[in-house]
């Protein structure tokens, strides 16, 4: 009886170092899980771009997770709240940091929510990871917690500017202050911010010629005519046009038909002339304008940093997989991009207190190249990653999508029609 | 529902929370049905009391918020200033509203006041100026009382708490003053009332007028309490309707009974948006769709309101039990 | 001032605005109920429209004479289920009763067919006659020779037939009808009915226009609103008329004073109505006080 009692016991001991030991190996895969809370608008107005931001943590989530060890050894999971309002967004950022109990909030994409959700989580001493609001005074309120990888709406216009002044203005044999814009745009915080900004930046700059006061509308207008008609009157070389879904879609189709010509439709940003939407409502016959966004194809990736080669790969196959797509869309690209950089951040700080995760994100300094989307780091004292590190492109459509045409250096293709030519004859 | 018992109790419970609870997450789903209680019934002084249901008041609280914003980023003063001033423009607005709206019944007042608040967003949004136009304006956190810069729910549980009694006392007010009967008159018949001598069209001009005060105020406690104000959200038909909503299904014409709707209304809305808003990309929109369905249902069962649901249970209970 | 593209654009935009207010101005002016859910049932019809094209390949024209009888089916239902029951009781019951329609349509829309928005490209959507001087959009022109043909049925229909005699009687007042032995529900029920039916065509001939996304209606909604009001209650004509005047304030605003601004040129007209004459430009005077 005794070695039989004393034969399990030794059996169960036995199991249970196994056990233990057969756990422990899974090491190269990350053990325990870390958890953020991610914060978009889900429903409302904004759910478009919500859910692609959304996607696109998802996304490199698990992408992390498999392929790049977790972040400080652990497995990353989210805990995801729906923003669709600034109440909202701000009930949502306190119930992640208090009944979730997450350390970091990374989110929400819009100008509108981010200021909101950012003050909520300050009151919960949680750190705020902004990968996408573009309104320049989210990181001017000496709030330490508060970061932001994307550049910020000046940042937008900067980029414009820089492309039409550097750009198309030799390949239309004009000189920069030669050049004649007219600005559209939707008049939301963000068509807002990033017309009066390209807007300083031309004038200031290069001396361009404003035809005409900006005009501003509602994005979901229905009539765009009287304002093409203006457009025609004053007579543009180039139009900057600040679009979101459906207001690019009615101005397309109304240019269109007023046959109005311009040299060059120049937009900003994952939504309007910068989603596959346009592209899908229109075929070929979306071929022209030209949308700043993050790389897409035709980018010569091997022009990164190989570090930065091996994760956009890695980071483009995933979104493939998951969403059958060769292109990824802006909101993937930017919510990607971002949540890679929190991710070099804890590992580089090793823990989420504010004091030592902030020393850490301010002592990265990474050149153009080294992330997702040839993204470079350096963060400045306002918790703002600096503009000239996070390199935006300008991407054009042709053949019916978007694709890479600058800066050349990065990019096979070329951009086209410039001038852009009658509405019929870009194929 | 004509003791003040229940709301005694109400309020209580209000202010005994803070010293219990310490969740953040709670305290600020306290925080918010409060002031969408006081928003609904500074609403019911109008809507309920004097019959005139707007889908408008948003114009008043954005004016609120929009005053305790300006007058803390632009001339850098207190937070309490900018709800007095708030409540003195919406007074204002208000008066306006009132006098071009009088003669408008049912429907018309609706789509009056549904126009009014969108002429006062197009203006919020377009005057860059003064307004900072589309972008908001991001209310700066100062810590200091005077300065409404407070990290502590509790405390901020017990300053919308204050104005919840204000408003409540308003209601109370009206349903208890000559005054408040001689609106109720003009609620019920107006003309039967015009002919009995009671100055109608004041009246209603003047409980248009307080109502746009009181929702002022909390406009301006709500943009220090969120800290950033969106002219699309704060003159938006969607928050006008929240006022309305939580007033009608906690019982039109009642003190408490906007209170209870919004006890009712922000607690499910908090509650499915936590349990179904995050389910991740695939299944967005399921918790409105349930948000609507329940109105509906709720509009049509229980048309009285809590208030009167709670009240005919009592009654029915009293003669059943002797 | 480019006058005669301007006056197309009117006309154009007019005749969409029209297209809407008709039905809008028939449940309305019946029922007295304000109807939230009016662009929602827009909305249905521009993705019936647009799945019926991308899944089936049917012409939007085609899937138009389908869509008629199909959302008068749609409104009879929608009156069974959710209106009849709360028609007789107060007004804010039936405000928030379509609120909450309007709230649960858009989701189902949301959750069903995401926010992206949509566009039903047909061959033909670039086609424009090209008229002294000004562009009409073909599908645009189609459009509104519906929303003419249609209130001219309407029109007839209200005057000389007897169940439109029935609805407008209703209209003027309740309880003497229901004296007269007018089953007013089932006036109720047809009013509503077609009025559905007509917003519903008015999503169809939308579709190959405008973008189709879940909260497309709200765009149309408060403008035909003020279209209804303006050209008085339950009047057909005067809504289409109503609805060009909104147009020509829309069009020659935005290009007058700026597009920023346009928004706030046709609410003021909408407020100035309001105040000066409620019974809008052909209604009764005093008629906004019946029937209530």
């Amino acid at each position: 009886m005794h070695h039989r009692r004393s034969f399990v016991m030794a059996l169960a001991i036995v199991t249970v170092i196994a056990l233990a030991v057969a756990g422990s190996h899974g090491q190269q895969a990350p053990s325990g899980e870390y958890k953020i809370g991610v914060l978009q608008p889900l429903t409302g107005p904004l759910a478009v771009q919500g859910k692609l931001h959304l996607e696109g943590y998802e996304i490199m989530r698990d992408l992390i997770n498999s392929q790049f060890g977790g972040v400080m050894g652990k497995k990353l999971v989210f805990a995801v709240g729906d923003g669709p309002d600034p109440t909202a967004v701000a009930s949502e950022a306190t119930r992640l940091a208090t009944r979730e109990g997450v350390k970091i909030i990374t989110g929400t994409f819009s100008s509108t929510l981010c200021g909101a959700a950012s003050e909520a989580a300050s009151r919960q001493n949680a750190i705020y990871w902004e990968t996408s609001c573009v309104d320049p005074r989210f990181t001017r309120r000496n709030l330490k917690n508060v970061f932001r990888t994307e550049i910020d709406g000046t940042g937008f216009g900067w980029y414009n500017i820089e492309f039409i002044a550097k750009h198309l203005a030799h390949r239309l044999g004009k000189k920069p202050n030669e050049l004649r814009i007219a600005y559209l745009s939707e008049d939301s915080s963000y068509g807002q911010s990033v017309t009066e900004s390209a807007r300083q930046r031309a004038k200031q700059e290069f001396g361009m010629q404003e035809v005409a006061p900006p005009e501003y509308y509602t994005f979901t207008t229905n009539d765009l005519t009287p304002i093409i008609l203006k457009l025609k009157n004053t007579n543009p070389d180039i139009l900057h046009h600040i679009a979101r879904d459906q207001d690019a879609i009615l101005f397309w189709r109304q240019a269109r038909e007023q046959n109005f010509q311009v040299k060059a439709v120049v937009h900003a940003g994952a939504t309007g002339y910068g989603t596959p939407g346009f592209g899908k409502a229109f075929g070929n016959d979306a071929n022209g304008p030209f949308a700043l966004l993050e790389p897409g194809p035709g980018l010569i990736i091997e022009k990164f940093r190989p570090e930065g080669q091996r994760v956009e790969r890695a980071f483009r196959e995933a979104v493939k997989a998951k969403t059958g797509s060769d292109v990824l869309t802006g909101g993937h690209q930017l919510a990607g991009g971002g949540l890679w950089i929190l991710k070099l951040a804890l590992d580089a700080a090793k823990t989420d207190d504010l004091d030592k995760f902030r020393a850490a994100v301010l002592s990265l300094d990474l050149p153009v190249g080294s992330g997702v989307n040839g993204w470079g780091v350096k963060f400045d004292e306002a918790g703002q990653n600096s503009n000239a590190r996070v390199q935006h492109y300008m991407l054009q459509w042709q053949n019916g999508s978007l694709v890479t045409v600058w800066p050349e250096e990065f990019t096979t293709n070329r951009a086209k029609w410039i001038p852009l030519g009658p509405w019929d004859q870009r194929k | 529902m004509r003791t003040v018992a229940p709301a005694v109790v109400f309020f209580a419970l209000a202010g005994l929370v803070p010293l219990v609870v310490r969740d953040a997450f709670l305290l600020d789903a306290v925080v918010l049905i409060l002031i969408w209680g006081a928003s609904a019934a500074a609403w019911n002084v109008a809507g309920g009391y004097a019959g005139q249901v707007s889908l408008g008041h948003s114009a008043f609280f954005g004016v609120g918020a929009y005053a305790a914003a300006l007058l803390a980023t632009r001339w850098q003063l207190s937070p309490w200033l900018g709800l007095v001033v708030g409540a003195l423009v919406a007074t204002t607005v208000g008066l306006v509203i009132g006098y071009l709206s009088n003669r408008l019944r049912g429907p018309y007042f609706v789509l009056a006041t549904i126009a009014f608040s969108q002429v006062l967003l197009i203006v919020g949004s377009r005057w860059r100026g003064f307004t900072a136009g589309s972008e908001g304006i991001p209310v700066p956190f100062r810590p200091g009382f005077w300065t409404l810069g407070i990290a502590d729910k509790r405390v901020w549980v017990w300053i919308i708490l204050a104005l919840a009694v204000v408003v409540y006392l308003v209601e109370l007010y009206l349903e208890r003053s000559r005054r408040g009967y001689q609106l109720a008159a003009v609620r019920e018949d107006e003309d039967a009332a015009l002919s009995l001598g009671v100055p109608a069209r004041a009246l209603k001009v003047a409980a248009i007028a307080v109502s746009a005060a009181l929702t002022a105020m909390c406009g301006a406690l709500w943009a220090q309490y969120v800290g950033f104000v969106d002219p699309f959200y704060v003159f938006s038909v969607d928050l006008s309707v929240r006022f309305a909503l939580a007033a009608i299904i906690g019982g039109l014409g009642t003190a408490l009974g906007p209170f209870l709707g919004s006890l009712l209304v922000t607690t499910l809305e908090t509650y499915l948006r936590a349990q179904f808003g995050g389910i991740g990309a695939g299944f967005v929109g399921i918790y409105l769709i349930i948000y609507g369905v329940i109105l509906i249902l709720v509009v049509r069962f229980v048309p009285a309101g809590l208030t009167g649901w709670l009240a005919a249970r009592g009654t029915r209970r009293a003669a059943a039990g002797g | 001032m480019p006058l005669a593209q301007l006056i197309a654009s009117t006309l154009l935009l007019g005749g969409i605005y029209a297209l809407i207010a008709v039905g809008l101005t028939l449940i309305f002016g019946v029922m007295r109920v304000v109807n939230f859910a009016h662009g929602e049932f827009l909305m249905l019809a521009m993705y019936v429209a647009f799945w019926s094209f991308s899944l089936l390949h049917a012409d939007p024209y085609l899937t138009l004479i389908v869509s008629l009888p199909l959302f008068f089916a749609v409104g009879w239902l929608s009156y069974s289920v959710v209106m009849r029951p709360i028609i007789h009781t107060s007004h804010n019951v039936q405000v928030f009763t379509t609120v909450g329609l309007s709230i649960v349509l858009q989701n189902v829309a949301l959750v069903l067919w995401t926010a992206d928005a949509r566009f039903l490209r047909t061959d033909y959507y670039a086609v424009a006659l090209r008229f002294a001087g000004a562009v009409f959009n073909w599908a645009q022109l189609v459009a509104f020779a519906v929303a003419v043909l249609l209130t001219a049925a309407l029109f007839a229909f209200m005057r000389w037939t007897y169940t439109g005699k029935v609805m407008r009687a209703t209209a003027q007042d309740r309880q003497a009808a229901a004296l007269m032995g007018i089953d007013t529900n089932r006036v109720y029920a047809i009013t509503w009915a077609v009025g559905i039916a007509c917003v519903g065509a008015a999503g169809v001939l939308l579709a190959p226009i405008y973008p189709v996304y879940p909260t497309a209606g709200l765009q149309f909604v408060l403008i035909a609103y003020v279209a209804v009001v303006l050209g008085g209650l339950g009047d057909m004509a005067g809504a289409l008329i109503a609805a060009l005047v909104v147009a020509a304030v829309e069009v020659i605003g935005s290009y007058v004073v700026g597009t920023a601004w346009k928004e706030v040129l046709y609410l003021l007209l909408f407020i100035g109505i309001l105040v000066v004459r409620p019974a809008g430009l052909f209604g009764q005077r005093g008629a906004e006080a019946f029937g209530s």
